[in-house]
Order: structure tokens, then sequence, then C-alpha cells
């Protein structure tokens, strides 16, 4: 097998939240006073209230990777690819990457869109805001026209578009900004199939360019089956599984995470990745 | 677990982590993110004025028409012989008029800066990108719609023989240490409208207060007993004062009092965005939307 190459490395990450809102807004105050104070120690012990949201993450990302990861809702997911991203500071904990490598993070439903304004206003807004320039937003308007398949629509305000054309939008602006390392997380979950089924093509093209990888992160069993070539699954904060084999992950998930389900709708899923053919 | 190629290792650089996250504050990483995200910055500019008048037809335009009518309504009470104009000394109305707009420009800043946080709005849980272009857009702002009706009034004023002297061209480098004092207690509010609303509301309703303790609807050497006293201890006293004075009277007031006020002002400005930017992720991850 062909050494494949490291762009991405996650060390030991630690990352704790409160439970109760004062609580947190409590440590908060506190934690900057150490800060302004110039205190170094690691606070790496839970005080009350606390949980561990990522607890001793290490993971690696390979060039070509489409690492799907999944996990139950409150396993750490999003906290995880907020971090990778660079917009939560972890509490303890390292990642290293190869040198200017974009990485680009979409959400949700393509929050942060205006209602107000047209869609192309918000690809001005949303471009800037992942830090292109002017001069970059436009070269990549007729990319993000064809590839949202929005055109015409794109003149019209944001507050009238489905949350399908939200989100094709947000993705195709995320996708824009030509990222080294793509982070997807439920981005594709609203939005047709045929849209959906464009943009996995369009991924596993995308990662054979050299150095790029994705972190694809869902619950939605079927997707991952299509587009992963690697699995996590998270759960309380940790990695409990990792596997290249999809299928075997994918089942130690159904197994092991979701044990309040229903046991013939487990059954069913399983059944569904025993059958799928890769 | 795939074991990385120690070779492959060597090649990557430190993305994030705690320790950069206190260290990545300097000055001039403050000014490199400015100039990187300058047009982001303008795009926020942009959507802070046009999202007011989204709905309206005559847009933009109404940042031009709401101050001349409220100038008309003051050359209204002009004719009814409220301001009486050619005087030597400047008249009550305009010198209120002046002051007002001088404290408000203070207090403007402090309100905007100091809901930040709160008005950024769910982007920055979507992309890693400088707060401070929050900070920056609100200052750009603050600046523009200060000087739209601000040359409006000294217009009309201008219209009803009130004269200025040449010492008033200064006047806009004398709002510098106005707004630097007013941006450095928003910034240290804002981070305590996310986690101490306690304080920021205390602070919001001294603020208040505070314009009672600056000469602004009243002279400087006005006697009301022990408040006098509060008044003189009162750095925005001179701050205030010294631009009013440049601007209406053409005269410097307490010179040495006020370079002291702004030293200081500089002082606790740059203290205050120490503060800011060390604080900044805490109040972050704190932001439940």
């Amino acid at each position: 097998m062909v050494e494949k190459k490291l762009i991405l490395s996650v060390r030991n990450l630690y990352k704790k939240f409160s439970r109760d809102l004062k609580y947190n807004l409590y440590y908060g105050v506190r934690d900057i006073f150490f800060d302004i104070m110039g205190s170094n120690q690691q606070r790496t012990g839970l005080r009350p209230k606390e949980f561990w949201s990522i607890n001793d993450i290490s993971l690696d990302l390979f060039a070509g990777d489409i690492l799907g990861i999944v996990g139950t809702n409150g396993s750490g997911k999003t906290t995880l690819m907020r971090i990778i991203a660079g917009i939560y500071y972890p509490e303890a904990g390292t990642i290293h990457k190869l040198p200017k490598k974009k990485v680009t993070a979409v959400f949700v439903l393509g929050a942060g869109l205006r209602p107000l304004f047209t869609g192309r206003e918000n690809i001005y807004i949303e471009g800037a805001m992942y830090g292109m320039s002017k001069q970059e937003i436009e070269s990549k308007m007729t990319f993000i026209e064809e590839f949202s398949e929005l055109r015409d629509q794109l003149d019209r305000p944001l507050g009238n578009y489905s949350s399908g054309m939200r989100a094709r939008l947000a993705y195709a602006i995320a996708l824009a900004t030509e990222p080294d390392i793509f982070i997807i997380d439920e981005a594709l979950a609203v939005g047709d199939s045929l849209f959906q089924t464009k943009c996995f093509e369009h991924l596993k093209q995308y990662v054979q360019q050299p150095e790029k990888a994705v972190l694809f992160v869902s619950n939605h069993i079927r997707k991952v089956l299509k587009i992963a070539n690697r699995v996590l699954v998270m759960n309380s904060g940790q990695i409990i599984y990792e596997s290249t084999d999809v299928k075997a992950a994918l089942n130690f998930y159904i197994n092991n995470c979701l044990q309040d389900l229903d046991e013939d709708i487990r059954q069913v899923k399983l059944k569904k990745v025993k059958n799928y053919n890769l | 677990m795939q074991i990385p190629n120690p070779d492959n290792t060597r090649q990557l650089e430190l993305w994030h982590s705690y320790q950069r996250a206190k260290g990545k504050n300097g000055w001039l990483t403050l000014v490199q993110n400015i100039r990187n995200y300058s047009y982001f910055i303008r795009q926020l500019v942009r959507i802070s004025f046009l999202k007011e008048f989204k709905r309206s037809y005559l847009g933009l335009l109404w940042l031009f028409i709401l101050p001349i009518i409220s100038a008309i309504i003051w050359i209204l009470l002009n004719g009814a012989g409220i301001i009486k104009p050619g005087d030597t000394s400047i008249s009550y109305p305009a010198y209120v008029l002046l002051s007002t707009s001088i404290w408000g420009f203070f207090v403007e800043i402090y309100k905007n800066t100091s809901n930040t946080f709160l008005a950024g709005g769910k982007m920055k849980l979507l992309a890693r990108f400088p707060y401070e272009a929050f900070i920056v857009e609100k200052v750009i702002v603050h600046i523009l719609r200060f000087v739209i009706p601000f040359v409006i009034n000294i217009i009309v004023l201008l219209l009803f023989g009130v004269r200025f002297s040449w010492v008033a061209l200064l006047f806009p480098l004398t709002l510098i240490p106005l707004l630097i004092l007013g941006l450095s207690i928003g910034l240290v509010v804002s981070i305590f409208r996310v986690l101490l609303d306690d304080v920021a509301i205390f602070i919001d309703q001294a603020m208040g207060f505070l314009m009672f303790l600056t000469p602004v609807v009243y002279a400087p050497d006005i006697q009301i007993g022990f408040l006098s006293q509060l008044i003189h201890l009162n750095p925005l006293t001179y701050l205030v004062g010294f631009s009013r004075d440049v601007l209406i009277k053409g005269t410097f007031y307490e010179p040495g009092l006020w370079s002291i006020c702004v030293l200081l002002t500089f002082i606790f400005f740059v203290i205050t965005v120490r503060i800011f930017m060390i604080a900044e992720p805490r109040v972050i991850e704190r932001l439940i939307k």
C-alpha cells in the first residue's frame, strides 16, 4: 500500500463545558482572571458541574481521506469540528497541520446567511468571512452559480429560499474557498438527493487532488457508507472505534451507541449496512 | 490507529492549542488581522448600514434626511426666538446642541462595543476569523453615523450666523481620546455583558449618571455643592470640555489636565485591548445562540 501523506494531526485533545449556565459563566470570569494574571497552569481537572465534551482525542487525517465521524447527539462531534476549524480553543492538546493548508468548515443549514440580503450579496459576506478577497470571490462567482444550481435565483432575497437552497448555497460558498481540509458537519442533511449525490461524486474527485482531505460528520448511516473511506465512532467525547472498514465501524456504532433504539429498527439499520454495495 | 511516519510528522506546524490561544494575541497580529480581513470589515460595515434600510425605498438617503429634519426643527425654534444668533458668545441652545453631540460621540461608541458579542450573531461559530473585525466595524460605523448629522448641524449653525474660529479645525482630533475611552470601557463591558451581566447593567446605569457629572448641559464652573468636586475629578469634564471649547470658543480648556487625561486614556486603552484579546476565546465559547 502506498503510504499516505499526513496533513492534520490531533493529539490528546481535551475540551470541557459546564452543564449549568451560571457555573459556566462564573468559571468564565475566573478563567479570564487567571489568564490575565498570567497563570500558565492548564486546568485539566473537572470542577463541579463540568464534563468533558472532548476527552483525550487523537486522530490523524491523511491526504485523500474522507473521514466519516459518527456518534449520537451530544457525543462531541461538532465541538471537535469547531476546535479543528479553529473556532473553539482546546483545554489541552495540540493540533498540527501542514503549513498553509486551508481549513474550511460548513455547519448545519447555512446558519449565518442573512435573510434580507440576496443570495449574491450573501456570497460576498460569507466569502469575506472565510477570509477571501473581493477578487477571489468574484473569480469564484461562476463556480458558485453553477455548483449551487441557483443561477437566476441568486438575485432573490435569501429569506425566500427553501432550506435546501440555503444549504446548497452555503455548501457552494465553502467549497469555493478551495479548502485543503474540508469539514462538513451535517451540512448535507437537507436538500434534494440529486444534489447530495452530486456533492458526493464531487467530493470523491476533490480528495483525489494532492494533499486534500474531508472530515464528514453525519449520523446518517447511508451517507457515511456512500462516501467515507474511514470511520471514527465517537461517544461521550471519546473515539471508541476507528476503522478503514466502514461497514465494521458502522456495525459497531449501531450495536454500541444506539442501544436505546428498538431492536427491530436496529436490525433494519444493520441490514442496510450489510447489504450496502460499496 | 495508523502510526504516521515520523518524517511526515516533522513537516507539520502547530495550528491550534491552548498555549497558542494565549500567545497569539500580539499587537502585530492584531494589525495583520485587520489588514487581512479588511474586505470582511467592509462587508460588515455595508451590512450594518444596508440592513437598517432594507425595507425602505429611500434607503441610505435616510442617513441625510433625518438630520436635515432635525435641523429644520431647530431652525423653526430659532424663528420662535429661542436662539439668538450673532451674539459674541454662542447661545445656550447651540451650546447644548454641540455639547450633547460630543457626549453622544463618547457614549454611543461605548454602547456599540459593549454589545459586540451579543450583536455579533452566529457568525463567530462558523469560521475562524479575528473577532477584532467586529470592533473595527463598530468604530467605522460609529464615525460615519456621527459625521453626517454633525456636518449638517455645523452648516445650519453657520447659516444662522454662528461663527467658528480656525482653531475649530482641530476639533476632529480632539474627538480621538473620547473615542478611545468609550471604546475601552465598551471592550471590558462587552465581556461582562456575556459572563456577568450584572456588572454590565450597572455600568450602563453609571454611564447615564456620568452625563450629569460632566458639564454637558451646564457650564463647567457651575456650583452645585459637593457634586462640583466630583465634576472636577471626572476626566470626562476635561475631555469633553476641551473638545467643546476648541469647537465653540477656539480656546483650550485646561490643557494640562486634559493632556494627563489623554495619556491615561491611551494607557487604559492598551490595557483593555489586551484584556479583551485574552478573554475573547473564553467568551466566545460561552455565547449560547
